[in-house]
């Protein structure tokens, strides 16, 4: 009797017997690399380890090949996206040839909610909550440009006081953001000063439009046919005694800037953008002014009630950082003035549209825009007949401004790309969307 | 159990202190005895004989010590006139007036990890702050802070100080490379651009005090402006003094010239990766660069600890030092308070009524006695001393320019890079060398005899 052959003890064996072979595969050898071993990127075939601002895949386009091409003595930094001094979370990699910028490649997004999209599912009333958080410094703007949009599409008349409204507040918000431009503007050239000051002058008129609106920042105070709320004592008499050193305050606070050599120095003559570029990129608001083309909604495309009003469009025609920032100054001087207009002509009346509850336009299509500080907010909607939007696109003009920082940095100092991208004043909630 | 334990075991307690602190009291008298007569004097001896030695530590020790309280008056400085520049507050929860603010900072500096990236090289990333510390805190060793109280009175001072200082520019560099990290690279590179050209201009402004005092020596500098305010060099220098204070700003690295740790460009510079207690070392190192500038200013320019007039006391009050009551004051100091403590506590107790328990009233005495005493003993020791008189002086300046320099910080933006050389060649070297020529020529016109003798 042969000897009983012992059952194998593993399955693979046991399989084996069966005649049931599997195909031995020979395993990779064990990769034991820590993420941020400098090395790991080697393997990858792009040149370039885990601390450069490299993406790790093959490059995409053609500009994007050359970009990220190194020449001889140049070197990739990363700005951003949480560096001190970019205004939210602007990337940029910068290409540096010593100090001097060679190239740049802004890189945005990092804010993308898909906010145009969220409209389209929203009510036309929602919308104007749901566009508050794009242009975080101004909001109310951009709240101002969808409801234009919205009342062109529903033939809405808007009542006079309700449009006084409208723009008083449009414009002390225009005042507290330009001198929100000035104070970070110097903390990006290293004034700590400048910013403090005007905070305080941000702080003072945001705390009369929370007495108005009952927010401090995003306020979702315009309604389609008016605004939510007629005017009240704390909002008056705040601004009563805001109004009554606003025009020595701004001198006060623009002078910290204005007389100081280092600052004049640094800003004159850097990130020059000409008539030409900026027409050519879409540039709009102080920036184009600043370029000398004289173009203003408020003036081009009248909308509310300022052709009733007196005011200057500022323009200058250096186009550089200093230009930027001295239009800005000049167009605090000229809002203060509308303020002061709104005040003596506030007519009495009701400050809302009668509307249905339900607002269902008819189908078609309306651009709005109005003139935000930073340039030309549109809003663009297209109506099926639903009580939604079926197409809701935001026209930013801190998108098109950015454009051209690829354009104007090339060739300045690694220093001049605060400057220059402060002076251009971006608002990175509004690029992303 | 022994029979020491059982007497133990039975003894009062008075009888056990008596039994431990008897023979203490008989050990310490005895041990005082025995080291005075028979330690003290050979102690002394020895210490005598090694006289440079022993003060060279005694000094190296004594401006390591000194750049602690003076990094933390800076730092504190610097948050509160700032703050009131910007219209805040500053610090105002920790001590009074938010005084122990730079304390608990250090505190917090101490108790923070120290960190080093993946790819720095340890060695010299760790070396670095320490470079960067001792070689500004060395620099002090030179300074005068009053008639006999310097570290050392070398006859090359200025040369020892500048070679010193231009060590610093080493730490920040090491910093820079050793990081791996570009900011730090671009801020290492920038700092010794910097300071390498903003040596220039700051050594040949001081020739011409050099010049005029005859010395190198900062004791003989100082010295050599003794009389009144009208005798500082600030007055025959004015050009000097202020090349000197421009480049001096650069050398510091502070604000318009902090290209550095450019905040808004380089997130921190050189100190990016930095964390902990090294990045403390550069934070001291910076605060204390402040006032040896400004002592160095002080000393070059204005008269060091000279007073700015002069002011002849009518009462003489020379029999308060050694040779008269010596250290005798203190016991008469403490009976004073003692006294004036009473006096005003039992005043204050009997006036003030029920409020006024006794513990509060006699503190409060102890308070306003304090006060009293420590003025009173103070005036009279600034009257009587010289080197008090010194060190008040020299402070007293010092910190005006300090305050300058927080000011210019919370006042001024960054320049640029370009600007910030381009001053530095085309503007400040070029002036420099015109104030020592126009120096030199003057010396040599003025010191020819008019009247041939």
């Amino acid at each position: 009797m042969p000897a009983r052959p012992t059952r194998p003890t593993t399955r693979a064996a046991r399989a084996e017997t069966r005649g049931e072979t599997r195909p031995q595969e020979p395993r990779p050898p064990e990769q034991h690399r820590s993420e941020d071993d400098p090395r790991i990127m080697l393997d990858r075939d792009v040149g370039a380890d885990l601390y450069e601002p490299i993406p790790p895949y093959p490059t995409r386009t053609e500009r994007e090949g050359e970009f990220y091409t190194r020449g001889d003595g140049e070197m990739f930094i990363n700005i951003g996206p949480h560096h001190p001094a970019t205004h939210g979370v602007l990337r940029l990699v910068l290409k540096l040839s010593g100090e001097q910028i060679v190239d740049v490649d802004p890189v945005l997004g990092y804010l993308h909610r898909g906010v145009e999209k969220i409209c389209e599912n929203s009510d036309y009333y929602h919308v104007i909550d749901q566009v508050d958080p794009l242009e975080y410094v101004s909001s109310l703007f951009q709240e101002w440009a969808a409801v234009l949009s919205f009342e062109k599409l529903m033939d809405v008349e808007v009542p006079r006081r309700a449009e006084y409204i409208r723009v008083l507040s449009g414009e002390l918000l225009r005042v507290a953001s330009h001198t929100l431009y000035m104070g970070f503007l110097a903390l990006d050239l290293g004034g700590l000063t400048p910013i403090l000051y005007s905070f305080i002058e941000r702080d003072e008129i945001v705390e009369m439009l929370a007495a108005l609106t009952g927010a401090r920042m995003l306020f979702n105070y315009f309604r389609i046919g008016g605004v939510n709320g007629d005017l009240n004592h704390e909002f008056m008499s705040r601004l009563g005694d805001w109004m009554s050193r606003a025009a020595r305050q701004t001198e006060a606070n623009a002078g910290l800037l204005n007389e100081n050599e280092i600052f004049v120095r640094r800003a004159r003559g850097v990130g020059v953008l000409d008539r030409a570029t900026a027409l050519r990129f879409g540039v709009t608001g102080g920036n184009l002014r600043a370029a000398g083309v004289p173009f203003d909604i408020r003036r081009a495309h009248p909308y509310s009630i300022y052709p009733e009003l007196d005011f200057n469009v500022p323009t200058r025609l250096e186009g550089d950082s200093l230009a930027r920032y001295l239009i800005r100054v000049d167009e605090v001087r000229e809002s203060i003035k509308i303020i002061d207009q709104c005040l003596h002509n506030m007519p009495d009346g009701p400050v809302m549209a009668k509307l249905p509850r339900l607002l269902r336009p008819r189908p078609g299509r309306a651009w709005g825009a109005c003139e935000g500080p930073r340039g030309m907010l549109g809003v663009y909607t297209i109506s099926d007949g639903s009580d939604q939007p079926f197409r809701f696109r935001i026209h930013d003009p801190s998108f098109l401004n950015l454009e051209t920082v690829p354009t104007l940095l090339p060739g300045n100092l690694l220093a001049d790309t605060m400057t220059i991208v402060a002076s251009l004043d971006p608002v990175l909630g509004g690029i992303d969307k | 159990m022994t029979l020491a334990a059982r007497t133990w075991g039975r003894m009062s307690l008075t009888a056990r202190l008596t039994a431990i602190l008897l023979p203490l009291a008989v050990l310490l008298a005895v041990g005082t005895v025995v080291g005075i007569v028979f330690i003290l004097p050979p102690t002394m001896d020895f210490l005598g004989a090694n006289m440079p030695l022993v003060r060279f530590v005694v000094a190296v020790v004594g401006i390591l010590v000194l750049t602690i309280p003076t990094a933390f008056v800076l730092i504190y400085m610097e948050l509160k006139v700032i703050a009131r520049m910007n219209l805040r507050v500053g610090p105002n929860r920790i001590g009074p007036w938010g005084a122990a603010m730079s304390l608990f900072h250090g505190f917090k500096v101490l108790s923070k990890e120290d960190f080093a990236p993946t790819g720095a090289d340890l060695t010299v990333f760790t070396l670095a702050p320490v470079v960067t510390f001792l070689a500004s805190v060395m620099t002090l060793l030179v300074i005068p802070f009053a008639p006999g109280i310097f570290g050392q009175d070398l006859n090359i001072g200025v040369l020892y100080f500048f070679a010193m200082g231009g060590l610093a520019v080493l730490g920040l560099l090491m910093a820079g490379w050793a990081s791996f990290n570009k900011y730090s690279l671009l801020g290492g590179l920038r700092s010794a651009a910097q300071i390498v050209s903003y040596e220039i201009p700051l050594t040949i402004s001081v020739v011409g005090v050099v010049l005029l005092a005859g010395t190198m020596s900062m004791n003989g500098i100082v010295l050599s402006q003794s009389g009144s305010a009208l005798d500082w060099f600030a007055f025959k220098q004015p050009l000097a003094v202020l090349i000197f204070f421009i480049a001096a700003t650069a050398e510091a690295n502070r604000t318009p010239f902090d290209m550095t740790e450019a905040d808004s460009e380089i997130v921190a510079g050189f100190a990016t990766e930095y964390s902990g207690m090294r990045f403390g070392f550069f934070f001291f190192a910076e605060y204390v660069n402040v006032f040896i500038i400004s002592a160095l200013l002080v000393t070059l320019f204005f008269g060091g600890w000279t007073a700015p007039i002069n002011w002849p006391w009518p009462y003489n009050l020379n029999w308060l030092d050694a040779a008269g009551i010596g250290i005798l004051w203190i016991p008469i100091a403490l009976v004073a308070l003692v006294v004036a403590t009473d006096i005003l506590g039992a005043a204050i107790w009997l006036i003030g009524g029920r409020e006024w328990s006794a513990p509060s009233a006699f503190g409060l005495g102890l308070l306003i006695a304090g006060a009293g005493v420590t003025a009173a003993v103070g005036l009279a020791c600034f009257i009587a001393f010289d080197w008090v008189q010194g060190i008040f002086w020299f402070f007293a300046k010092t910190y005006v320019f300090v305050f300058t320099f927080v000011w210019m910080r919370g006042t001024l933006p960054r320049v640029r890079v370009d600007q910030l050389m381009g001053f530095a060649w085309k503007w400040l070297l070029p002036a420099s060398l015109l104030n020592l020529f126009v120096t030199a020529a003057a010396i040599i016109i003025l010191n020819q005899p008019v009247i041939p003798r």
